[in-house]
């Protein structure tokens, strides 16, 4: 504790309140100095010569309390040491994750906000309900829109890459020449930047000219005239929509994000699966051979539930990334996200209103995407956990 | 079904480049007739499990040929063969449930459901399990999955049953209580069995032939009884028996067996270096007899006691004589003399190590 200087009896002068008050005060700050520096000699000079049996038995002998000031230091800092540890990390997480998450939560409620003053006119609902109702004054596609196609892309891209990585990862699992090689090749979009992957996408489905005079139909309506078929506008505005009121869907494009994402995500579903597949004991698939199993049998009734957890994780994984779907449509339709943003997603509806200025509805449409995952997520794990076979 | 194995041969190529090939399994030849349980027996690395898989159609032989009756299955798929296979870990699908396990044969023979859970039951009641159907296989003790295990091989009514180490993931008392129930499994079922196994105990209690192998060669194949008594050569006397046979280095002079100085037995052979192999239990205690061992200690069992003694011509460096409890033996004796019956004596030529019979 602080060494508080004597000021009473022994000395002759008796100085004001004032005085003594600030008096007082230097000491103590004397003190709190004087006693680190005690603590920190302690703690080096313990490091020289600390006996531990010695510390020990001064710790039993004296009941603890009397330990020196550096071993108290030392003992201390151990005991708390890992925070030392974790503190860059959760610096870093405290303001840049938790602190924005926390301000979202709090400034999506004030109406009007305005991001350079901090200025707002009202706390409330308001936002979230003018996100809902499409009532915005904006252009372009309202949140429902959004939400649908987002919710579309991922319901039909996630299983069916799912699938599609546990067909490959059997194949490759039962080849033996060459495995390394197509594993490689496989795994290779896995490190190839989204939006460039977007932008090859898009010139696979562009259309390139104009109506009279086309240059190229792209590489897909090439396929489909070789099939005698008519080639579709995949990319442009001039693309096929079916209307159901409110909500537009643009079916065209939507293969064109369907086929994207589900190629995109093959290369780590193959990763995941086909690794947890190596690991299966062989002795299964011999005791099947035995038994007569049809490779059919064997995909469906041993590997796919000796792989079921894999599968569960990267269906989960995948829907939470698909929810948050943002670089490839901006790849493949432009930063307008197609015709009027008709193929935006949540986070491009959250982006949109983040680069026009009103933070409001980019926070309440953020917390609603926060909410919709979280729902999802849950549903996901209850689902999944019920058929799903831990090893 | 009688399996016939004609010159089997297995040989798997060099992992690296140059090496020599394995040779696992080398010009095996057995006959095995229908409904016999057949043991394997063997030290580890003996090809006896390359054997088992290639009698299950799992790994295909180098040369040599298969029958069962009289249709050749070398090249038939295991699935065609109508085996039933337990492995030596079960391979018990842990996804499924012991009802599931069980069926799984009868599923992909696409039999109906009736008859399918009918002959589940009918399986697990065998190997008395039936009260477990409903559990899946890592709540169940090691015995009960390797009940589940032979239940999921014999449901199919298979025309062989191989069994891979049945009882080497079993603690011991498990393994006495489940070698006799898988001899009365196939007492039952009538089923030709082979199983394969490295203890010798094993082996001897439960099978009706058995066949010794080392190193891929057969060494011997008969009863169990006559490959103790008849030992065709020092790998297979040493093999078989517990406590294990003493082995003396010895040679013949003159038609008489010499271990040290002492004569042991009469011979016809000519004068050579020899093994002699006495089993524990030959040896007769005498005041006046042929073999001289100094005494280490003597262990008292009960039903036997057993002589512990050294001896300089021993290969190993304890001798055992097992002799009746009520034989008196003069007490703190520091040598014992022992007469030693003629047909508990094999010699075991020092150069080929085969019997001299």
């Amino acid at each position: 504790m602080a060494n508080k200087k004597d000021v009473g009896p022994s000395t002759p002068k008796r100085h004001n309140r004032f005085v003594r008050y600030w008096i007082n005060l230097g000491a103590r700050i004397k003190g709190w100095f004087v006693d680190k520096w005690t603590a920190i000699k302690d703690f080096f000079g313990g490091f020289r010569n600390r006996n531990p049996k010695q510390v020990e038995a001064d710790l039993v002998l004296n009941d603890g309390p009397q330990l020196t000031r550096g071993e108290k230091f030392r003992r201390g800092m151990k005991a708390q040491s890992g925070w030392l540890f974790v503190a860059p990390a959760l610096i870093l997480m405290l303001v840049f994750t938790f602190w924005p998450i926390l301000a979202a939560f709090i400034n999506a409620f004030k109406q009007n906000y305005n991001s350079l003053s901090g200025t707002y006119e009202g706390i409330g609902f308001e936002n979230f309900v003018r996100v809902i109702r499409g009532d915005t004054g904006t252009g372009g596609a309202s949140f429902n829109q959004c939400l649908v196609n987002t919710l579309l892309f991922t319901i039909i891209s996630v299983p069916l890459s799912t699938l599609l990585a546990l067909i490959i990862s059997v194949a490759l699992n039962s080849i033996k020449a060459l495995q390394k090689a197509y594993q490689t090749i496989l795994f290779l979009p896995y490190l190839t930047n989204s939006l460039a992957m977007g932008a090859v996408f898009a010139t696979f489905f562009t259309i390139i000219g104009t109506e009279k005079n086309i240059e190229t139909v792209g590489l897909v309506n090439n396929v489909l005239q070789g099939l005698g078929l008519a080639p579709v506008e995949w990319i442009k505005a001039s693309s096929p929509v079916w209307n159901l009121g409110a909500i537009k869907i643009p079916w065209a494009k939507y293969i064109v994000v369907i086929v994207y994402e589900v190629w995109s995500g093959l290369p780590f579903k193959i990763l995941i699966l086909f690794s947890a597949m190596q690991s299966i004991n062989k002795q299964y698939y011999d005791a099947a051979k035995v038994d007569g199993a049809s490779r059919n049998t064997i995909l469906w009734r041993i590997t796919a539930p000796m792989v079921s957890p894999q599968i569960s994780y990267l269906l989960v994984t995948g829907i939470m990334g698909g929810m948050k779907q943002y670089t490839a449509i901006v790849g493949i339709f432009g930063e307008q996200m197609g015709t009027n943003y008709d193929m935006g997603t949540v986070v491009g509806y959250i982006y949109r209103y983040v680069d026009n200025g009103q933070y409001g509805y980019a926070f309440a449409g953020s917390i609603l995407l926060f909410l919709i995952i979280m729902v999802i997520t849950w549903i996901n794990n209850k689902v999944t956990k019920k058929h799903t076979t831990y090893r | 079904m009688r399996i016939s194995i004609q010159h089997l041969t297995k040989i798997f190529p060099s992992r690296t480049k140059g090496g020599a090939a394995v040779h696992a399994v080398e010009d095996m030849c057995i006959e095995i007739p229908s409904g016999k349980l057949v043991g394997l027996l063997g030290p580890s690395g003996c090809g006896k499990s390359t054997t088992l898989f290639m009698l299950s159609g799992l790994e295909s032989p180098s040369s040599g040929k298969i029958l069962f009756d009289d249709q050749d299955v070398t090249t038939l798929a295991a699935e065609k063969r109508g085996i039933g296979l337990v492995f030596q870990n079960y391979a018990l699908y842990p996804h499924m449930t012991v009802e599931q396990n069980i069926r799984f044969p009868l599923d992909n023979m696409r039999i109906k459901k009736e008859e399918g859970n009918a002959r589940a039951l009918d399986a697990a009641r065998l190997v008395q399990i039936e009260d477990l159907m409903a559990r899946k296989p890592n709540e169940l003790s090691g015995g009960q999955q390797q009940r589940v295990a032979i239940a999921r091989a014999l449901v199919k009514m298979p025309n062989v049953l191989l069994l891979d180490e049945p009882l080497s993931n079993l603690d011991a008392r498990l393994r006495l209580q489940t070698r006799e129930e898988i001899k009365r499994i196939q007492r039952e079922t009538g089923i030709t069995t082979v199983f394969v196994t490295h203890d010798q105990e094993e082996a001897m209690s439960i099978c009706d032939i058995m066949v010794v192998m080392k190193l891929g060669v057969v060494q011997q194949i008969g009863e169990p009884q006559s490959i103790y008594d008849d030992p065709n050569n020092l790998f297979v006397a040493n093999f078989l028996g517990t406590p294990p046979i003493n082995i003396f280095k010895g040679r013949i002079e003159g038609g008489r067996v010499y271990i040290g100085g002492e004569v042991v037995a009469q011979t016809n052979y000519d004068d050579r270096e020899v093994y002699v192999g006495i089993r524990p239990e030959g040896f007769i205690y005498d005041a006046e007899g042929a073999l001289t061992l100094p005494v280490d200690h003597i262990e008292v069992m009960g039903r036997d006691k057993s002589v512990v003694a050294t001896h300089e011509s021993s290969t190993k460096p304890t001798v055992r004589c097992i002799i009746d409890s009520d034989v008196m033996l003069p007490a703190g004796a520091t040598e014992l003399k022992f007469n030693i019956k003629p047909y508990k004596l094999f010699l075991f030529d020092a150069e080929t190590e085969e019997r001299l019979r």
